[in-house]
C-alpha cells in the first residue's frame, strides 16, 4: 500500500462525515493529501516539521465538537515523540492521528528512520497512554481501523506501514490562504479583531 | 501563599484579553502564575507542553479552533521553539500571546542562562516578533492585556517579557538593609 492509496482511503472513510479537518504533516504527506482530495478542511503544513500532532491536539481541544484527523510521518513524529505523551495525558476523545510509517524520511530522500531499525510507534503510544491503537499493514486492515476510529472514542494512535509514493503535486496555496480556507471549512471566523470594534 | 502582583497581573491581563488557553513549559517564577490561574481562573485551561516548541504547535492548534491561546515558557526555551514560530505562526499569521519569564538577564546566578537571555530581544527582532518588557508589577496586567490585543488584532504573534528584577524578590538581608 503506497502512501497515496492510503490517503486515499482516508479521504474516502472520512466523506461520509462531512468537510471533517485533516492536517498534514510537511512534505510528502501533506503533497499526498493534496493529491487525493484537495478537500477545504485540510490543513496542509509547509514547514514546522514534527507539530502536525500538536495541531490536531490543540484543534481537538478548541473544538471538542470536530473529530480532527492528523496525517503525520514516522520521522516527523519521532521528532515529537513528547506529542504522544501530551495526547496520552490529556486524551482528547476527538482526535485521530495516522502516522504513516515508510520507514524513511521520504521527503529528504529516503534515508531510513528509527522504525526501519526496530523502533514501533504503535508500542510507544501505548506506552504513554495514547489509545486505543493499531498497526495496519493492508487497506483492508486500514479501512477497518477507520471505521473504528471515525466512532469510537480516542484518542487514537494508527500507524500505517506504507511505500513511498513519490508525489508529483504541491497544493497551490499559500500559508494564510490554508489557514483562511481551513478555518472557513470548519466555521471557524478568526478571532482578531480587525475590522473590529475600533 | 502571597499573590505576586506581577503574576497576579499577568494572570488578568491575558483572561482581559480573552485567552482561555495557557500552554505551557514551566519555571520558578511561572508557577505564581500557574497557580493563581488554577485558583482564581477557573475559565482558564492549562496544559503542560513537553517542549516549548509543541506548546506552540498546541496553541496554533487551538488559534484554529477559534481559541486565543497564551504560550508561556522560559526564556531559554525560545531557542527551542524557534521552527514553530517561524515556519509555523509567522508565515501563517497564527497569533499567540508569548509570555516570556527571563533568564540571564540583571539578577542572573547561572551563566548558562546568559547567552540566550542576552539573546531574546534580538532573536524576536529577526524573526519578526514584537516583545514588550513588564517594567513594573503594577503595569504587569495593562502590559499583557495590550500585548494581547495587539497580537489577536494584528494577528501577529507577540511576546511579553518578564524580567528577573520583577520575578524573583530580592533576599530578605537586601530589603533589612534599605
Amino acid at each position: 500500500m503506497t502512501r497515496l492509496d492510503a490517503t486515499r482511503r482516508v479521504v474516502a472513510a472520512l466523506e461520509r462525515l462531512g468537510n471533517v479537518p485533516i492536517v498534514a504533516s510537511l512534505g510528502h504527506p501533506t503533497y499526498d493529501l493534496y493529491t487525493a482530495s484537495d478537500r477545504s478542511a485540510n490543513f496542509y503544513t509547509w514547514g514546522s516539521m514534527g507539530l502536525a500532532s500538536s495541531i490536531g491536539l490543540g484543534l481537538a481541544m478548541a473544538r471538542p465538537d470536530l473529530r480532527v484527523f492528523v496525517l503525520d510521518g514516522d520521522g516527523s513524529l519521532l521528532m515529537n515523540l513528547g506529542s504522544l505523551a501530551t495526547i496520552g495525558w490529556t486524551r482528547p476523545q476527538n482526535l485521530v492521528v495516522i502516522v504513516w510509517d515508510n520507514q524513511e524520511y521520504g521527503t529528504t530522500g529516503g534515508q531510513q528512520t528509527a522504525t526501519a531499525h526496530g523502533t514501533d510507534l504503535e508500542a510507544a503510544a501505548k506506552a504513554v497512554g495514547a489509545a486505543p491503537t493499531a498497526t495496519v499493514k493492508s487497506p483492508d486492515a486500514l479501512d477497518a481501523a477507520l471505521a473504528r476510529a471515525i466512532v469510537e472514542p480516542g484518542p487514537w494512535v494508527i500507524v500505517a506501514k506504507v511505500s513511498e509514493s513519490t508525489p508529483s503535486a504541491k497544493p497551490p496555496l499559500d500559508c494564510v490562504a490554508i489557514k483562511q480556507r481551513f478555518m472557513a471549512a470548519i466555521g471557524q471566523t478568526e478571532p482578531g479583531t480587525i475590522g473590529g470594534s475600533q | 501563599m502571597t499573590q505576586p502582583e506581577w503574576a497576579a497581573g499577568v494572570c488578568a491581563g491575558l483572561h482581559a484579553a480573552g485567552s482561555r488557553h495557557v500552554v505551557y513549559v514551566p519555571d520558578n517564577p511561572l508557577s505564581h502564575v500557574l497557580r493563581i490561574l488554577r485558583e482564581r481562573y477557573p475559565d482558564v485551561r492549562t496544559t503542560v507542553a513537553t517542549r516549548e516548541e509543541e506548546a506552540f504547535g498546541i496553541a496554533a492548534g487551538m488559534y484554529l479552533g477559534g481559541a486565543r491561546p497564551t504560550v508561556m515558557l522560559q526564556s531559554s526555551g525560545l531557542g527551542n521553539s524557534l521552527n514553530a514560530v517561524t515556519s509555523l505562526l509567522v508565515p501563517y499569521r497564527i497569533p499567540v500571546l508569548t509570555v516570556i519569564s527571563m533568564r540571564g538577564d540583571t539578577g542572573e546566578w547561572n551563566e548558562a542562562q546568559v547567552p540566550m537571555g542576552r539573546a531574546v530581544r534580538a532573536i524576536c527582532d529577526a524573526i519578526g516578533i514584537p516583545h514588550v518588557t513588564v517594567e513594573t508589577a503594577a503595569s504587569a496586567a495593562e502590559t499583557v492585556r495590550l500585548a494581547a490585543q495587539t497580537a489577536f488584532g494584528t494577528r501577529t504573534t507577540g511576546a511579553c517579557l518578564l524580567p528577573r528584577r520583577i520575578t524573583v524578590p530580592p533576599p530578605p538581608h537586601a530589603s533589612a538593609r534599605a
